[in-house]
């Protein structure tokens, strides 16, 4: 069966690569009895999909991985095996059946909610969103291999705003083929202003992850029925 | 939270920050106000290397199981971060505390490979340390150096307060105490340090003081106080079933170059190949018993979620148990679906079985060290391992399936002739030969065998029989590297031998620092004020550096690779007591010059003097 397993990655573990994290919840699960079910082969692995890698140095407190376990688990034990083998700022949420057919983690991504702290200077004022939002189109060029792309950010953001005065909150598209970075998105809104992010430090966290029900409605990732 | 040593800045701007960010599963946390001693131990080498390193993790354990010590990790920042640690003075830190290596203790800094040297240096000078033990003051932690490279500490003397002699597990509580008195009664660093030279198996540098003779050889090594001794004996551990073994090794973040579980299942080696360090001075071979490893086994596959596990000693097969250990572990691992590296067993039915049921043959190859080509070499350095052996075992590997073999070989051993190179090529053309037998032609499984044969240079090491014996200079290191191939492309079967060899600068340098003495440590301490660091990686060595302070503190490095050594010699290294006598290694040296071979230690007992210790296969013959 399988169990979409939601947790926490913040504080030193923010340094660590997405692969190293995979490795990391291999090694997990072999320290707790939860069965697994392996790949097969002569170096089986376990069956994992993660909804979004998350870049070094960005926290995440509303992370996902989909994971296959043996029929004969109880999945409602699961996420305190794990908690009591965890790293400091890894922790497990929630863990919910998969129905089955549900599509995994990593192909069902729609969206994101980031939070954007600037811990230095702040670039951010409520001016500069009400631009933002009043402004027809704001324009961010992707550099793609085929040559520079532009795209319109406004139509990939779902909601944005202040949440401190140096705190912006965005909930932005993240589907394979529309999928907007964060840095895409405040390198084109300090661009109303004239500003270069680069002068700007900023901190980056991913508070959740949104998949589409049946009625194509954003709901979190651990939401899975329907 | 806990705060990181290095701004976030400097993390993000560097090659893997997870070297640095310590948090690992089964890192060791303690309340520093709870704590009277700490301890910082050190790899001096990258992260990744470090990690994998069972000597350490034993320690660590070790340490850790005192009440009143915390023991804190330490590795070499990376050349990126070292660059920026100095331009932002950024002390060198522990992984744990993420607090500068200067406030401990003491810094223990195991010494593994002669090229680490400069990398010792640097770990000192970015805690802030002096580099020259005789600068310190008790505002700087107690530096100890351990691990093979002790077995000639000289080179290094300058730099070092304490060398620990032999295995760490026996001396080190005693030596913690005396540190803790001392400090408590306010006795002077100096003093603390002549009380510690008294401790058996730590021989303090300071404490000795050498005379040269007109030709550069040594005169005398001679005790400065009155209760410190003239030589300083190895420590053992008697009984490895008695003492630590870590259960709960940290797992790194990133993939260390050893991601496995380690069993190590014995020391020491029953074999004297006349060359190997490693089969003297860990004598006399111990044995760990099925149930201790079996035991230890689960317990290190449970507490870390590796999904592999790696048996470790200098030779496996000769192991009392081995069978029945791999037996246990292939049904075991299976049912956990855990992978099992099968170290390089002796090839024989037993471990061809073995291995085809754990590896993907396929891709997989199988290892020879025969170490010499030809017969008369093999017994020159007491391989014992005849043509026939290595044949049958090929030719049972290839009807097991294996169509791919490596070979290892030194080239510039004693006494060594052109015969003795051409013996390489012909024994690598054999193999093929032996596979075009075996194999009909319709069951090739990759069309055809390939076999690599590679061969390293010959760097005479203390303590053992070769320690005599004049290295090859980088000339005939070439010389011989160009015949050896030559000789390969006039084999029948040259298309499927590749040969591979390694540089010979790297290894002039490592014969020099492997047989040096006192006067060595200026050199080093030049070259690393020349900005030498990590010259274990060939992209960072700079060997021009090297030569520029060899002339600079006029040393001439021949004196300690080249030269002919008489039997009288006195080495800078002799003051230690390996166990193993002078007297017999001259005896196998002489041997060696007559191509005789020496029994190993379960056939026939050769007197060589490590019965003394009173334990492993001394006792169990
Ligand atoms: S078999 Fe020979 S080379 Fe290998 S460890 Fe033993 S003595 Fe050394
Ligand atoms: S005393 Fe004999 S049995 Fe013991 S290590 Fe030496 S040679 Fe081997």
């Amino acid at each position: 069966m399988k169990v979409r397993i939601k947790f926490t990655k913040y504080g030193v573990v923010k340094y660590i690569g997405h692969l190293d994290l995979m490795r990391y919840f291999q090694k997990a699960f072999r320290r707790t009895d939860i069965q697994m079910i392996y790949s097969k082969g002569f170096s089986p692995h376990m069956l994992m999909s993660f909804a979004s890698p998350l870049g070094v140095g960005i926290e995440g407190y509303g992370e996902y991985f989909d994971v296959e376990v043996a029929d004969s688990e109880d999945y409602t034990l699961i996420k305190d095996k794990l908690n009591v083998t965890m790293a400091e700022g890894i922790e497990i949420l929630d863990v919910v059946l998969l129905p089955e057919g549900a599509g995994n983690a990593m192909a069902s991504v729609e969206a994101s909610d980031y939070e954007l702290e600037f811990h230095k200077e702040n670039p951010l004022s409520e001016e500069l969103l009400d631009k933002f939002l009043k402004a027809d189109s704001v324009i961010f060029v992707k550099e793609l291999k085929s040559g520079p792309l532009p795209v319109n950010v406004k139509d990939l953001v779902y909601d944005i705003r202040l949440i401190k005065e140096n705190v912006l909150f965005a909930r932005v598209n993240s589907s394979s083929a529309d999928n907007l970075r964060p840095a895409a998105l405040l390198t084109a809104l300090l661009s109303l202003e004239g500003k270069n992010l680069e002068d700007y430090p900023y901190h980056t966290l991913r508070r959740e992850i949104y998949r589409k029900n049946g009625s194509g409605e954003l709901v979190p990732m651990g939401d899975v029925n329907d | 939270m806990q705060n990181l040593a290095l701004p976030e800045e400097v993390l993000l701007s560097i090659d893997k920050p997870e070297r640095y960010i310590g948090n690992e599963i089964n890192a060791v946390y303690k309340d520093k106000n709870n704590i009277a001693v700490r301890f910082a131990m050190c790899f001096p080498d990258v992260y990744e290397i470090g990690m994998s390193h069972l000597g350490i993790a034993i320690l660590y354990d070790m340490f850790n199981k005192f009440e009143d010590t915390w023991c804190e990790r330490v590795y070499s920042p990376w050349p990126d971060l070292d660059k920026i640690m100095r331009v932002r003075k950024i002390p060198l830190f522990t992984m744990e505390s993420q607090e500068p290596v200067r406030n401990m203790d003491f810094l223990g800094i195991t010494i593994q490979y002669e090229m680490c040297y400069t990398n010792i240096l640097q770990i000192l000078d970015l805690s802030g340390i002096p580099l020259l033990a005789s600068e310190r003051t008790w505002d700087d932690p107690i530096v100890i150096g351990g691990g093979p490279c002790t077995s000639n500490p000289e080179p290094l003397y300058a730099f070092f307060d304490i060398f620990y002699i032999g295995e760490g597990e026996t001396r080190y509580r005693r030596l913690l105490d005396l540190y803790k008195e001392c400090r408590s009664k306010n006795v002077s660093r100096q003093d603390f340090l002549i009380e510690a030279a008294k401790i058996p198996g730590l021989y303090v540098p300071s404490c000795y003081e050498t005379d040269y003779n007109e030709d550069g050889t040594i005169k005398e090594f001679r005790p400065l106080h009155e209760g410190v001794p003239g030589t300083v004996l190895k420590e053992l551990v008697k009984d490895l079933d008695d003492t630590y073994y870590p259960e709960k090794p940290v797992v790194p973040f990133i993939r260390a170059t050893q991601d496995r579980v380690v069993l190590e299942i014995m020391r020491g080696c029953i074999r004297g190949c006349r060359f190997c360090q490693a089969g003297q001075i860990y004598r006399p071979v111990r044995e760990r018993s099925v149930e201790f490893l079996m035991d230890k086994a689960e317990k290190l596959m449970k507490n870390t979620g590796y999904e592999e596990i790696s048996l470790s000693s200098l030779s496996s097969s000769d192991y009392s148990h081995i069978e029945e250990l791999i037996d246990y572990l292939v049904k075991d691992c299976t049912d956990k679906k855990i992978n099992i590296a099968l170290p390089s067993l002796r090839i024989d039915k037993f471990s061809v079985d073995a291995m085809s049921k754990v590896q993907d043959i396929k891709k997989s190859s199988l290892t020879f060290a025969p170490e010499a080509g030809s017969q008369r070499m093999r017994d020159i350095i007491n391989k014992g391992l005849t043509r026939d052996d290595i044949l049958n075992g090929a030719i049972l590997a290839f009807k097991g399936g294996w169509t791919r073999v490596k070979l290892y070989f030194m080239l510039g051993l004693p006494f060594e002739q052109d015969e003795d190179i051409r013996g390489i090529a012909e024994l690598a053309n054999d193999i093929a030969a032996a596979f075009y037998e075996t194999v009909p032609k319709d069951q090739r499984v990759n069309g055809r065998v390939q076999i690599v044969a590679s061969t390293s240079f010959f760097v005479p090491k203390p303590f053992t029989p070769f320690q005599w014996a004049p290295q090859n200079t980088a000339e005939q290191f070439i010389d011989k590297a160009t015949k050896c191939k030559r000789f390969i492309s006039e084999q029948l079967n040259q298309k499927v031998i590749k040969y591979n060899w390694h540089e010979s600068d790297v290894s002039m340098l490592e014969g020099v620092l492997a047989r040096g003495d006192r006067r060595l440590a200026p050199v080093i301490l030049s070259v690393y004020k020349k900005g030498n660091i990590f010259d274990a990686w060939s992209e960072y060595y700079h060997h021009d550096n090297w030569l520029k302070a060899f002339e600079e503190c006029g040393v001439d490095p021949t004196f300690y690779t080249t030269r002919e050594r008489s039997d009288d010699e006195i080495f800078p290294w002799d003051f230690i007591d390996c166990g193993v006598t002078k007297r017999h290694l001259l005896n196998e040296w002489h041997k060696a010059q007559q191509g005789i071979v020496t029994d190993n230690c379960k056939d026939k007992c050769s007197g060589c003097g490590s019965a003394r210790f009173d334990c492993g296969i001394c006792v169990r013959r």
